[in-house]
């Protein structure tokens, strides 16, 4: 269809040459729209890191640019988890920074003087450009060209990915899914041809893969499950033997070499598959050896004595290790990938963030639209054909739809073998349709006779023009409406850096609000060098990066305990949390309040959960949840409200002299917007605290922290 | 607007051989006139020096009438003082020299009556007081001009610190007598100030005081060097914004474009907010935080296109461009209000297009633009650094300024489609005032030719890559001929 490239260069050209064109073109137009689809925010707005986690990167990114890898290696932060700080280089997953650090080492060696922020705000689209491409060498891989080009047409503007691959959403899994695809496709090459400079090509590429996010489990999980299919379905091979004992081993030893993952491969539970399917396809390959070379009988008793033997040895050791602590237990994340409710039931930290929540059956024909109904048919493609890199793609497609299932977060995992699948089955149907649509007007143009036509019919399918045409419309307007889905998602859901926000006024024009950069610039601007902020840990990330001030807890997670402490603060009457602060040296608070804009996911919506997570050590044993509910079992902020919320720290320092202000037209003051309700307490001062500063839109406000009184005083 | 300087401005001061306290300085003159020569001892001189006090050398130029206009409004003090003076002797005065009491003085000029420019050079003496000689175009017995000062920090807020919701009230401390070492017949000081609210200042009679304007004097027979404090403590709601640091960068391109980018950080040097900031007054209440900097407008040419408003955390969004015929005024916000003790910083930058500021004769050039640009009215610049980028291959560079600059060292920058780095012009300048916007010329020479050859180097590239795909696909590199195949 699209070969129409004019007379004069078709005759120019071969037909294969004509082919490679065609192709070329719809590579290159896939992997510049996978960029430019990205832009929304920049042009929108600027060109500006967003959320929260990618201004960490961006930080680190910045100081590994600055200082040189071996000072960002041992770097010790101590700007964040005061008094504690944090061991950087040895917590992080560095792929990222050096990718983008390299990047802009390799373009200023070349005059080319960008700033490090342009290349982290354009490093997640540039690398889904290059996943197009990788897709496209996947799926030809595993199916056909044709295939190819419609999943690299899909990836491009799949929003399932897009989501994590913004302009300016600078994470991990905005290079990762480029490391996963790249791995898988060197890995499909290494089973097929299965020669060794293959299999180590994608050991390196699994190499980078670890360096770059803590996905790759999935990955080391996969090809094992691969490999243990094809043995399951006898398939296993020389090939396959060669492939995954050079990808296990040398990407083991590569995967070390991160200091963060250390000695996991061969230690944690996740890991544990891959190193028993390795065993397994020593004994598989050694047991083929031994059956070229023994009498059936012997070869039957001594394989059912070798089975029994290993399994008990494998068992007792495994106990061993485990109890005595060699391989690591069960970790919670790991838990809830596999049982939805385990971390909301036991580990709040966890369950407190939106994108650990299971996955609703909305949110995945939101991201990804026909893909949903083209999956199922891609997979029966695959199973009515089956070859060893099929049945890797089968397995890839299952198991990562069951995760995506789990964790929101994962849905990023499943949106390239949607593409991958629903290409195949697209390419598929389209081959199959679009013969008898030529088939069709070349009837009509030159054959007269009935069995003439009859004949082609049968040649191509037996399928009528006029039903391929139909057929063929059907498909294009399906993927016309997924391309406009695509966009639509982009634009409206997907490109909003979150550190500013804007809305429509009543006359339609933008406002924009700004607080959050007014509020990290004022404390950046205006308080000491060395001050210490107390806020939830949401901020954590972008207060270190843009205000540059110590802060006390961030969104690496890591230590509970102290989080739990600062919730206690949060949820405490200012006397008790006073005495919180003056043990944990705190200068600054930084609280974020919707209430007068009605921004709704602020400090006062979250606060259930600073209560849970500060009630769940033993030194907030006084703070319980229910105390924090209004006699209706309601959490209300309203005269209604418990009064241990109504005077807690938190409330006053969200409330203070919010009692004074008009919000809306015919409320009462106090009224707050996103709650909907007058408050409850509205004429209070603050004993220990003093504002500092708040911003224009009321959004976030930063309060210091008394001094001691003077004695006598 | 404020227009590019036509006036006077500071002529590179000529070496001076005195390097003694001032006083001396001037009986030195005294003694030399008498023939006497400088010896080496300072103690003759001192004592010398004494002698001549005592003995009232009678001055041969007096003062006959000065009216001094003092400017109080701002931060800045703008004093206009008008001179009349005779030589009683009846010989035409060709130099008078001015005394300056204020010790930050950052511009000076002089004119006479006839509206011409009286040369200034000025004299190198002891700190915290400074002295210039005037010569006048044309000596004559009687000589009538006025010269004008800008001086920063001389009016310095009092108390130091305040609330919110308090006003500002500042102290202006100078001298009630105009300060000359000449003897003055009659004089008059009229000091303009912000407001009304006077609480208190020097009551040296006769004076008046009508509304926000106070007259000292007539005060009649007032020796040379005569020091009266004149103390004024007045409310002054104006922000005091001192610009500590701009560097402003002038990138040069010979394809038509000037890329200006100026980085300012500036600090609110009034009274200190003491206690909280409260948002909630700052919106509701009238008189909450009167002297605090909401926003400022700063002029640019009118031909600057891509301007840009931003600091380290990205774009700051609450800024308004109106296009004059003459200028752009672009109406900055800060991120938050700057009250006493609050600073900020930011980086302004735009293009404007390089006819307007360079002229060319074959391979000179010439480039003429503002050595500093307008920031905000009354603004007060501690520090500039400007620095100019020329085009890779420029040579024989020569820097002209209107008034004395520190030069730095020359840097070479390496930046797009470099290969030998552009040079870089770089100097600065301390204690600088809106008087100061005025033009400096950079004469260079640049060869045309070298032009071509950044697009030379890109087409060179791209033609090599070609060039390397197409031997590198015809060709066969490896080693043995396989015949493997998937």
């Amino acid at each position: 269809m699209t070969v129409d490239v004019g007379g004069g260069v078709r005759g120019l050209l071969t037909w294969e040459k004509q082919e490679h064109l065609v192709k070329l073109a719809i590579l290159i137009l896939a992997a510049v729209l996978s960029f430019a689809t990205r832009l929304f925010s920049v042009l929108r707005f600027e060109s500006v890191i967003h959320e929260f986690d990618p201004y960490f990167n961006y930080r680190t990114t910045r100081f590994l640019a600055e200082q040189g890898f071996y000072k960002f290696h041992n770097w010790f932060d101590d700007r964040a988890w005061y008094p504690l700080g944090r061991i950087i280089g040895g917590t992080i997953y560095p792929g990222l920074m050096v990718t983008s650090a390299a990047l802009y080492r390799l373009m200023w060696l070349l005059n080319i003087t960008i700033d490090i922020r342009n290349v982290c705000v354009f490093l997640a689209p540039f690398f889904s450009s290059l996943t197009t491409l990788v897709t496209y060498a996947l799926t030809k891989e595993i199916h056909s060209t044709g295939a190819g080009l419609v999943a690299a047409a899909l990836i491009s503007i799949v929003p399932g990915y897009i989501s994590r691959s913004v302009a300016g959403s600078y994470d991990n899994e905005g290079i990762a899914i480029f490391c996963m695809l790249f791995t898988y496709y060197l890995w499909i090459k290494a089973v097929k041809t299965g020669t060794i400079f293959w299999s180590a090509m994608s050991a390196l590429a699994y190499f980078y893969m670890v360096s770059s996010w803590g996905g790759y489990v999935f990955l080391i999980n996969l090809i094992p499950l691969h490999v243990l299919a094809l043995m399951i379905t006898g398939r296993f091979s020389h090939r396959i033997y060669i492939a995954y004992s050079t990808l296990y081993c040398v990407g083991t030893i590569l995967s070390m070499q991160i200091s963060f993952v250390g000695f996991q491969p061969i230690q944690s539970s996740e890991h544990m598959l891959a190193l028993g399917v390795f065993g397994l396809c020593q004994i598989h390959a050694f047991v083929d050896y031994l059956r070229s070379r023994i009498p059936k009988e012997h070869f039957e008793l001594l394989f059912k004595t070798l089975v029994s033997s290993i399994l008990t040895v494998v068992l007792v050791v495994g106990t061993v290790a485990t109890i005595t602590g060699k391989v690591s237990p069960w970790t919670g994340r790991f838990y809830s990938l596999l049982d939805p409710s385990y971390a909301k039931n036991h580990i709040p930290i966890i369950a407190s963030v939106s994108e650990h929540q299971p996955t609703s059956w909305s949110s995945f024909y939101f991201d990804l639209q026909i893909l949903v109904f083209l999956f199922p048919a891609g997979l029966y493609f695959c199973f009515s054909k089956l070859t060893d890199s099929n049945i890797f793609i089968i397995l890839y497609g299952v198991t990562s739809i069951y995760f995506a299932g789990v964790m929101v977060r994962l849905m990023l995992v499943l949106a390239p073998v949607m593409c991958v699948l629903s290409g195949i089955a697209i390419s598929h149907l389209l081959a199959k349709y679009i013969k008898s649509v030529d088939a069709g007007s070349a009837a009509k143009a030159g054959v007269e006779s009935k069995r003439q036509f009859k004949k082609l019919e049968q040649q191509t399918g037996g399928v009528k023009s006029e039903v391929a045409i139909g057929f063929v419309g059907i498909i294009t307007f399906m993927l016309i409406v997924y391309t406009l889905h695509c966009t639509w998602v982009t634009s409206e859901a997907y490109s909003s850096p979150s550190i500013v926000l804007s809305a429509r006024s009543h006359d339609g024009g933008r406002i924009i609000f700004d607080d959050f950069r007014e509020a990290y610039y004022w404390l950046q601007m205006n308080t000491p060098e060395d001050a210490r902020i107390m806020s939830w840990w949401d901020y954590g990330y972008q207060i270190t990066a843009m205000a540059n001030r110590t802060i006390l807890v961030d969104n690496n997670t890591w230590n509970n305990t102290h989080i739990s402490r600062v919730g206690q603060a949060m949820a405490s009457s200012e006397e008790k949390a006073y005495e919180i602060m003056r043990e944990l040296d705190v200068d600054y608070v930084l609280v974020i309040f919707g209430g007068l804009t009605g921004y709704s996911s602020d400090d006062i919506n979250k606060f259930l959960w600073m209560v849970r997570i500060g009630g769940s050590t033993d030194r907030g044993a006084n703070i319980r949840e229910k105390d924090y509910y209004a006699a209706n079992g309601e959490f209300r902020v309203d005269k209604e409200g418990s009064p241990t919320l109504l005077n807690c720290l938190m409330y006053k320092m969200c409330y203070y002299r919010f009692g004074q202000m008009y919000t809306e037209g015919g409320k009462a003051q106090g009224y707050d917007r996103v709650r909907a309700a007058e408050i409850g307490n509205k004429d209070f001062e603050l004993d220990v605290l003093e504002e500092a500063y708040t911003t224009e839109h009321w959004l976030v406000r930063i309060y210091k922290v008394k001094d001691l009184p003077n004695r006598g005083v | 607007m404020p227009k590019s300087g036509e006036r006077a401005t500071l002529a590179k001061p000529a070496p001076n051989v005195l390097k003694l306290p001032y006083r001396f300085d001037i009986l030195l003159k005294y003694v030399s006139k008498f023939e006497l020569k400088m010896g080496t001892n300072f103690v003759i001189y001192l004592a010398l020096g004494a002698l001549l006090c005592l003995s009232k050398v009678q001055a041969e130029i007096v003062n006959l009438n000065v009216e001094r206009s003092l400017d109080l409004t701002s931060q800045l003090v703008r004093a206009t003082t008008k001179i009349s003076t005779e030589d009683t002797a009846g010989k035409p005065i060709s130099e008078y020299v001015f005394f300056v009491d204020e010790p930050s003085l950052a511009y000076i000029s002089v004119k006479d009556n006839a509206d011409k420019n009286v040369q200034i050079r000025k004299n190198e003496l002891a700190k915290g007081e400074e002295s210039y000689t005037l010569t006048f175009p044309k000596a004559a017995a009687k000589q009538t001009f006025v010269v004008e000062t800008v001086s920063s920090k001389n009016i310095l807020p009092h108390p130091l610190e305040i609330r919110q919701n308090d006003k500002q009230f500042v102290k202006y401390i100078g001298h009630l007598h105009f300060y000359s070492k000449y003897k003055t017949n009659s004089q008059k000081t009229s000091a303009k100030l912000s407001s009304s609210n006077i609480l208190s200042h020097t009551q040296v009679k006769p004076f008046s005081v009508a509304s926000t304007k106070i007259t000292f004097g007539p005060y009649e027979n007032v020796e040379a060097f005569s020091l009266e404090p004149l103390v004024i403590h007045y409310e002054n709601s104006s922000p005091f914004v001192t610009v500590n640091s701009l560097e402003r960068t002038l990138e040069i391109s010979h394809w038509g474009n000037i890329a200006v980018k100026e980085s300012i950080q500036m600090t609110h040097t009034g009274a200190k907010l003491k206690g909280s900031f409260s948002r909630y007054d700052f919106q509701k209440e009238a008189r909450s935080g009167q002297s605090a900097l909401k926003s400022y407008k700063t002029y640019l040419p009118a031909s600057a296109s891509g301007v840009y408003y931003r600091d380290t955390n990205g774009n700051i969004s609450t800024s308004n461009m109106n296009s004059g015929r003459d200028f752009i005024e672009l109406e900055l916000r800060p991120r938050f209000p700057l009250f006493g003790g609050w600073k900020t910083q930011y980086t302004l930058g735009y293009n404007v297009p390089s006819y307007e500021y360079m002229f060319s004769d074959g391979n000179k050039y010439q480039l003429k633009m503002h050595l500093i640009d307008h920031i905000y009215d009354n603004m007060a610049i501690d520090e500039a650094t400007i620095k100019i980028i020329l085009p890779e291959g420029s040579s024989d560079i020569k820097l002209s300024t209107p008034y004395t600059i520190s030069r730095l060292p020359n840097e070479l920058v390496h930046t797009y489609l470099d290969t030998t780095g552009r040079p870089v012009i770089s100097f600065s300048k301390s204690n600088l005032v809106e008087s100061h916007i005025s033009d400096f010329t950079l004469y260079y020479s640049f060869s045309k030719i070298s032009l071509l050859q950044e697009p030379l180097l890109v087409s060179g590239f791209i033609y090599i890559i070609f060039v390397f795909t197409i031997v590198f696909l015809r060709l066969d590199f490896s080693i043995t001929s396989h015949s493997h195949k998937e």
